[in-house]
């Protein structure tokens, strides 16, 4: 496949301004239970090429799954073919990157492709049972998860890479039903659960049976629990919540393309413009924001990303003020930066990359532990697990529900509230955040269906975040 | 010649040997979209992929492998993937008396009713017609002096199926669509949007001149106050309609949810759960929308009643959400996936009948203060059973005053519920007309909603 990813891009050389051409085999692995039954063996496996030429200030790109030499320059006579159908527009550069050569494999002790099904389902299944028995719980699922990617780039400018990674993962969730109400409760993340740039061993540490029983207690507690007050108060999130809202108030936002107007007509703007760079106050400054896809585990972690620029680290908040984008070589050249933010990713051979987050994480403070932390305050409610995500297009209003909320009184964690939810504007939300807890609280959440682009793309995206205190939000809104 | 889906499809069955039964579904998707941004385009995608998903059954336990590849190698693998996913499915859930697992078989074959849904123009997919939409989009933008963004695409996608059953069916569709956001210099935006099976019936310039008086709506630079939150009445447009009826299917009116007791209409079906004049109904060949001959258990898909006049009358089921409803509940033809999908079976076309208004502008005519909206916006249910929603207006918001659009206001967030503004609707307008995104979240299955613009008495907005 080198050599014919690099025959291909040297013969498309001389027929357009730039070209890059990408292979990808992409597999992936779905094994579900509900009620105790398995619900779900699935596997799906791809392989093609993505081709992608640059005429004027547009992209062309054909993608084909016939891996021959015919295969690939018919699809290279459809993306040129494709890019010249398009209204002429005057060429724009593209931030300069040196080729990148090599190979990059994802750290994993165990290929969950190779762990057996029966395994799987041992685990799954004793997760399932743990959370029945009490004929309020009402839907029980336990999920296992596991991606592998094989891929290579090459580019006209004498790029070829390869990289290899492997993502593991899986939860658990109760579902307790009684009267007119429905309450969920989930393991370590609702939606599936939580995905790392990992192999089997990843799952095997989520202890799925062990959390089982107390999921399936708190989903009943909650049919019966007093409804999360309204109000302006004081809210404690956990990292799995916080690491949504890092990933659609900071992360979507710094967006470069969002922010120079290109996905507007679907993903949309930002409230963000170039100009804020080092200017603009985002938050508080204890609001430490970082792209990071060196991370270990992450799902935006690689070797180079997949316009061939290597994986890089950058400040996107520091002690909070915009100290960079989630940018490409196009979008960043657009606006006078040296270098792309390296965040060009596709979800496979047959989507064209988009600026993507990568690992965006809000970086670990001094408060300790989640108990220090709401031993620390006075009045507030601590809230848990995501359960619902709403924002506008221009990142600002945004709206969260969670699955479990605790009042806090005195320091201590007092009544469990049902339906928590609450609502904010971006700048103004983390204008109050007043601390975060430390390093050894920090962890990376992973989030699977991070939607953009046309056609539609999915991809695997992580937060690292530690639990976090806000003051003065609105919560109980719905 | 090239091999057909349904002939691929039975070279795929017959990889498969072993299990109690087994079905192949090969979806082929061809396709070519082309985006642009800010008044000039950006990226050009053509697509050319086929694949082949193996579901075998083994003592009553189900497993599948998907490969995009599709010679001999490539679904023997698959084939024996199935297998051996299916058997250690069965091996560890073997229950103690024997008895089999909960797959219900696959369908016997059932006569499908054909449909008018494949432009043989349009599966062309001459990429010279989207640069022509492209060039009217952007012109008719500059002429309004606001920045155009949009996509124009088209597809061909094919859907066969072979089982051992015997059903062996094959489905051809095309899709265009076309969508135009303009952006005028107040930073205000408006949006029009069309989709048909025919490209041809896709108006670019008309599509921008919509998006840019929107945009333009009250004067170019016109700012857009913000509105108190609370409830107020709304007009609705076809989009912001086809946004929450959607929901409404995918929360409500599944068969897996209702099993479950996750529906708002557990306890409710052959009540008034909606305005008397909400009839809604997932009619696969009404005229406009992007028709389907069966679901993806090869199962015809036929008219559904699922609202009449106000009352909940039908549900959805694939087979596997009818064997757990139990009750001689039967598939209705709405398999998302073969087998049935986790998430359940869904409505793919579903059609809200139109109502007494001409349009729009009829419908606003007796609100004396109230909110018009063009479209919503990452909508997300906060509680699914009582089809709580929220979501954010986008697009072109404007206020309604003693029965007139008067003026631009900022987006609003609403924070309601899906049945609730059912209960509320006054009025429709005559004509309804397919909303679509044109693509299922990345899966070139494309759906839509036939529905009108409505007038509802109050809408809850929370931000």
């Amino acid at each position: 496949m080198r050599d014919l990813l690099t025959e291909l891009t040297q013969a498309a050389a001389a027929r357009c301004d730039y070209a890059d051409a990408r292979y990808v085999r992409s597999r992936s692995e779905s094994i579900a239970t509900r009620n105790g039954e398995v619900d779900e063996v699935e596997r799906h496996e791809s392989e093609g090429v993505g081709v992608r030429v640059r005429r004027g200030g547009g992209w062309g790109f054909a993608a084909t799954r016939e891996l021959t030499r015919t295969g690939l320059e018919v699809a290279l006579l459809r993306a040129l073919e494709v890019a010249e159908a398009q209204p002429g527009s005057p060429a724009t550069p593209l931030a300069p990157e040196p080729p990148a050569h090599g190979r990059y494999d994802s750290p994993c002790e165990r290929d969950p492709f190779e762990v057996s099904i029966e395994d799987k389902l041992a685990v799954l299944l004793a997760a399932d049972d743990g959370m029945r028995g009490d004929a309020r719980v009402a839907v029980t699922r336990a999920h296992h998860l596991a991606f592998a990617e094989d891929s290579v780039f090459a580019s006209t400018e004498g790029a070829l890479c390869e990289q290899f990674i492997v993502d593991c993962g899986g939860g658990i969730a109760a579902t307790a039903v009684a009267g007119g109400e429905t309450q969920v409760r989930s393991h370590p993340a609702s939606f599936r659960g939580d995905v790392a740039r990992a192999g089997y061993e990843h799952f095997a540490e989520l202890a799925l049976a062990e959390h089982a029983p107390r999921v399936a207690e708190e989903a009943l507690a909650l049919l019966t629990a007093p409804a999360c007050p309204s109000g302006r108060t004081t809210l404690l999130l956990d990292g799995g919540q916080l690491a949504l809202q890092v990933h659609e108030s900071v992360g979507h936002a710094t967006e470069l393309d969002r922010v120079l107007g290109s996905e507007a007509s679907y993903a949309g703007t930002s409230f963000l413009s170039p100009g804020d760079l080092d200017d603009r106050r985002y938050g508080s400054p204890r609001m430490h924001v970082t792209a990071d896809a060196t991370v270990a585990g992450g799902l935006g972690t690689f070797g180079w990303d997949d316009e061939g620029v290597a994986a890089r680290r950058v400040d996107l908040v520091r002690e909070g003020v915009l100290r960079g984008f989630l940018s490409s070589r196009e979008s960043a050249a657009g606006i006078g930066l040296e270098r792309s933010g390296g965040c060009m990713r596709a979800s496979g051979f047959d989507r064209q990359p988009v600026v993507r987050m990568t690992n965006v994480n809000l970086e670990p403070g001094e408060a300790g532990s989640l108990a220090d932390l709401v031993a620390d305050t006075d009045r507030g409610v601590l809230m848990e697990t995501n359960r619902s995500w709403s924002i506008d297009s221009r990142r600002l209003h945004f709206q969260f529900a969670t699955e479990a909320a605790w009042e806090i009184e005195g320091g201590e964690r007092r009544r469990l509230l049902r339906n928590p939810s609450y609502a904010g504007v971006t700048p103004e939300f983390w204008a109050g955040l007043d601390a975060v807890c430390s390093a050894d609280e920090w962890r990376l959440w992973g989030v699977i269906n991070c939607g953009k682009g046309e056609p539609g793309q999915t991809m695997r995206v992580s937060h690292g975040t530690a639990p976090a205190r806000f003051r003065d939000v609105q919560v109980g809104v719905a | 010649m090239p091999e057909s889906p349904l002939d691929l499809a039975a070279r795929a069955l017959a990889a498969v040997r072993s299990g109690d039964g087994a079905q192949a579904t090969v979806t082929t998707e061809r396709s070519v979209l082309l985006r642009f941004a800010r008044s000039r385009p950006t990226q050009a995608t053509a697509i050319d992929d086929r694949s082949v998903e193996l579901t075998v059954v083994c003592d009553g336990h189900a497993a599948g492998a998907t490969t995009n590849r599709t010679d001999e190698e490539g679904l023997a693998a698959c084939a024996r993937a199935a297998e051996r996913a299916a058997e250690a499915t069965a091996r560890t859930r073997a229950y103690a008396d024997g008895s089999p697992g909960p797959h219900p078989g696959f369908p016997a074959p059932a006569p499908l009713r054909g449909h008018a849904g494949h432009d043989a123009e349009t599966a062309l997919l001459d990429p010279g017609r989207g640069g022509t939409a492209l060039e009217a989009a952007l012109a008719a933008g500059a002429a309004h002096g606001v920045e155009a963004h949009g996509v124009w695409t088209a597809a061909e996608t094919e859907t066969a199926i072979a089982s051992t059953s015997g059903v062996a069916v094959a489905d051809r569709l095309t899709d265009a669509f076309m969508k135009v956001t303009a952006f005028a210099p107040s930073g205000r935006s408006g949006y029009a949007a069309a989709a048909a099976t025919d490209s041809k019936a896709l108006d670019p310039h008309s599509l921008a001149e919509r998006a840019a008086a929107k945009a333009c709506f009250g004067g170019p630079t016109a700012e857009a106050p913000h509105l108190e939150p609370g409830a107020y009445p709304v007009v609705l447009e076809p989009l912001a309609v086809g946004e929450l009826v959607g929901w409404l299917g995918l929360l409500a009116l599944n068969g897996l949810a209702f099993a479950e007791g996750a529906s708002a209409l557990e306890g409710r079906l052959g009540a008034r759960v909606a305005a008397p004049q909400v009839n809604l109904s997932d009619s696969p060949r009404y005229p406009g929308t992007l028709p389907r001959a069966f679901d993806l258990d090869g199962v015809p898909k036929a008219p559904l009643p699922l609202i009449q006049d106000g009352v909940a009358d039908r549900l959805v089921h694939d087979r596997r959400s009818a064997a757990l409803a139990g009750g001689g509940a039967e598939s209705t033809g709405h398999a998302l996936a073969p087998g049935g999908s986790p998430h359940g079976p869904a409505a793919t076309n579903l059609v809200l009948a139109g109502g007494a208004a001409a349009d729009e502008r009829e419908l606003c005519r007796p609100i004396e203060r109230g909110v018009y909206v063009t479209r919503l916006w990452y909508t997300n249910p906060v509680r699914p059973k009582e089809t709580l929603l929220t979501g954010v207006t986008r697009d072109g918001t404007f206020l309604i005053e003693d029965g007139e659009v008067t003026r631009p206001l900022a987006d609003l967030r609403f924070t309601d519920r899906v049945l609730g503004v059912l209960e509320r609707a006054q009025e429709l307008s005559a004509r309804p007309v397919l909303t679509s995104e044109g693509e299922f979240y990345g899966r070139r299955f494309a759906t839509g909603v036939v529905c009108p613009a409505m007038r509802v008495r109050s809408l809850r907005f929370t931000g």
